[in-house]
């Protein structure tokens, strides 16, 4: 069952076009990376889902509310952390999550309000005044108002932005833990690799879709799959029998090491092996070499101009 | 379910305003010092210009409107009349109290939501614009009543204090108490509510500043005309003054869920 439906969603500022036709559906229970680059579109997108501005043109479905018409049930359905939290500074952490707690009927606040600052690791510092808060507790608890009202939908917005390493660490799983409860994820990030990490599939945008699908799929859809193979010594004969092999794409001899393109890595790798061997090469070590999603996401958004 | 989100808002924004003493000194401090000034300006306008006063062509039609209002009034002599009609004119100076403290808080609740970026997670709960408004508006204006009814008992306490206890029987009247328990509360309402307004359109919190000394104007307007008697407020016309500015209020709400555009907001603010 689809928790966000996107169609045909458009959203122009005067002439400034921020999302172009952006068509798109998210599982129950599925994390979807959402990632491009700056102006990219993205926190647009994050608010038209959510409901908090409207689509110039197409139309989204979230948790089985319209998001352009009232509201009030949708933003029941969804948690939302935005970009840069903002909380009332003079009030302690519990009193910050009780006030936005309090906007949901069918929650017990006080319940809702311990369970979600003992999970962030706040409890302690409950009647803390915010504003003497880290970023990081901050994004803890922002994490918190996002969750204190149990969404079926949240949406991410730079989770971990500003972050120093370990508090991104601790933001991170809890992100992941939530994805193990079974929440719908919506996680706009400039992190390629805490996308990789914590998304079952990636969106790739450009005020426009480029690509939509799980990291493998869209390595493999750029980049072919290469093979490494490590030689003790690379003799030139290994290197002109391996380039007659009809499986074999291309070669690219390194030193000491055999870069192979193949055209079924799973089948022709022992084939290789074999022919190698044969050729005189006396094979180290075998591995495939993967791209990052740094290099799909780049070339995606190269691909597709300034 | 209104009912709840409203009092969550109060409650919250009661909380914001004991957590800072500025705030405390504001609402408390400012209400008293225009109380002492009023006491003090009555006595001296009774004590070095009762007489001509009392003389002047212009004041003796408002002396004889109120001695034909109130009764009570007629065997008095002069200087208490003027002494009567100084208390009675000056009702309409505890429509500043509200509105002063309008002119701070009201301007800053919703530019302050902006800069602190707690505006969008709060537009992403269920909260309708109309509530949000009008608790901040309350949450002023609640206070700033409370405050006005207190600095009432303690105007007269201090007019019993300068000797004139014994007028109170005759100041106190049906207009006094239509104007504090329904004009005050209109007006407060609407200094709030044009206050939250300002704040909403505003760019700044000193622009927001700027928008809320227009919510001055029509207050001192009607100090004015009460106090020069250009317009005798009897009680009738008190009553339909506080009315129309309660549909004003209504009217205002409304104005201000149009004005108050969340897109735009959001948008424009980072």
């Amino acid at each position: 069952m689809a928790m966000i439906e996107a169609y045909g969603l458009t959203r122009k500022f005067g002439q400034i076009t921020a999302v172009e036709d952006l068509s798109l559906e998210v599982g129950e229970g599925e994390v979807l990376g959402f990632l491009g680059p700056n102006g990219a579109g993205k926190t647009t997108t994050i608010r038209l889902l959510a409901g908090i501005i409207s689509p110039t043109s197409g139309y989204a479905v979230v948790a089985g509310w319209r998001t352009d018409g009232i509201v009030e049930q949708l933003h029941e359905a969804i948690g939302l952390l935005t970009e840069t939290p903002g909380f009332y500074d003079h009030l302690s952490a519990r009193r910050n999550l009780e006030f936005y707690a309090g906007f949901y009927p069918s929650i017990t606040i006080t319940s809702q309000v311990e369970k979600y600052l003992k999970m962030m690791g706040l409890w302690e510092r409950r009647d803390t005044k915010v504003g003497t808060f880290s970023k990081g507790m901050k994004q803890r608890l922002a994490l918190a108002r996002a969750l204190v009202h149990e969404p079926k939908v949240l949406f991410l917005d730079e989770p971990t932005a500003g972050l120093d390493p370990e508090a991104a660490r601790e933001v991170r799983e809890m992100v992941k833990g939530l994805s193990r409860e079974g929440r719908t994820i919506f996680l706009s990030t400039h992190n390629l690799a805490e996308a990789e990490f914590l998304c079952h599939r990636i969106a790739v945008v450009k005020t426009r879709l480029l690509a939509l699908d799980t990291a493998e799929n869209l390595r493999q859809r750029l980049f072919r799959r290469q093979i490494v193979v490590q030689l003790e010594s690379l003799p030139g004969t290994v290197i002109e029998k391996v380039a007659r092999l009809p499986f074999v794409r291309r070669v690219e001899p390194g030193e000491q090491r055999l870069l192979v393109e193949l055209d079924d890595p799973e089948k022709n790798r022992p084939e290789l092996v074999q022919r190698i061997v044969e050729a005189g090469g006396r094979v180290m070590a075998i591995s495939e070499e993967k791209h990052s999603l740094e290099e799909v996401y780049l070339s995606l958004v190269r691909e597709n101009g300034p | 379910m209104t009912g709840r989100r409203l009092s969550n808002i109060l409650r919250k924004e009661w909380r914001v305003l004991a957590s800072d003493l500025n705030n405390i000194l504001l609402v408390t401090l400012l209400p008293l010092l225009i109380l002492g000034e009023l006491i003090l300006m009555i006595w001296l306008i009774s004590r070095f210009g009762g007489e001509a006063i009392a003389n002047n062509p212009f004041f003796k039609g408002a002396l004889e409107k109120l001695v034909a209002t109130l009764s009570s009034t007629a065997d008095l002599p002069a200087s208490d009349l003027v002494r009567i009609l100084l208390i009675t004119q000056f009702n309409f100076f505890f429509l500043l109290i509200p509105t002063m403290i309008a002119m701070n808080s009201a301007a800053f609740s919703i530019v302050e939501e902006k800069t602190s970026h707690s505006l969008e997670p709060l537009l992403a709960t269920p909260v309708r614009t109309w509530e949000l408004l009008l608790g901040k508006a309350l949450s002023g204006a609640i206070p700033a009543l409370l405050i006005s009814w207190l600095c009432a008992g303690l105007f007269l306490i201090g007019i019993a204090g300068i000797g004139w206890g014994y007028l109170l029987t005759c100041a106190i009247n049906p207009s006094w108490f239509i104007t504090l328990f329904l004009l005050t509360p209109a007006v407060a309402a609407l200094s709030f509510l044009l206050g939250v307004i300002g704040s909403s359109r505003a760019k700044d919190a000193r622009s927001a500043q700027n928008l809320a000394l227009f919510i001055i104007f029509p207050v001192f307007g009607l100090i004015a005309v009460q106090v020069t008697g250009v317009v005798w407020f009897s009680p009738l016309l008190t009553f339909v003054l506080g009315l129309a500015i309660c549909l004003i209020d209504l009217l205002v709400l409304r104005v201000a869920v149009r004005l108050f555009q969340r897109e735009s907001i959001i948008i424009k603010w980072r």
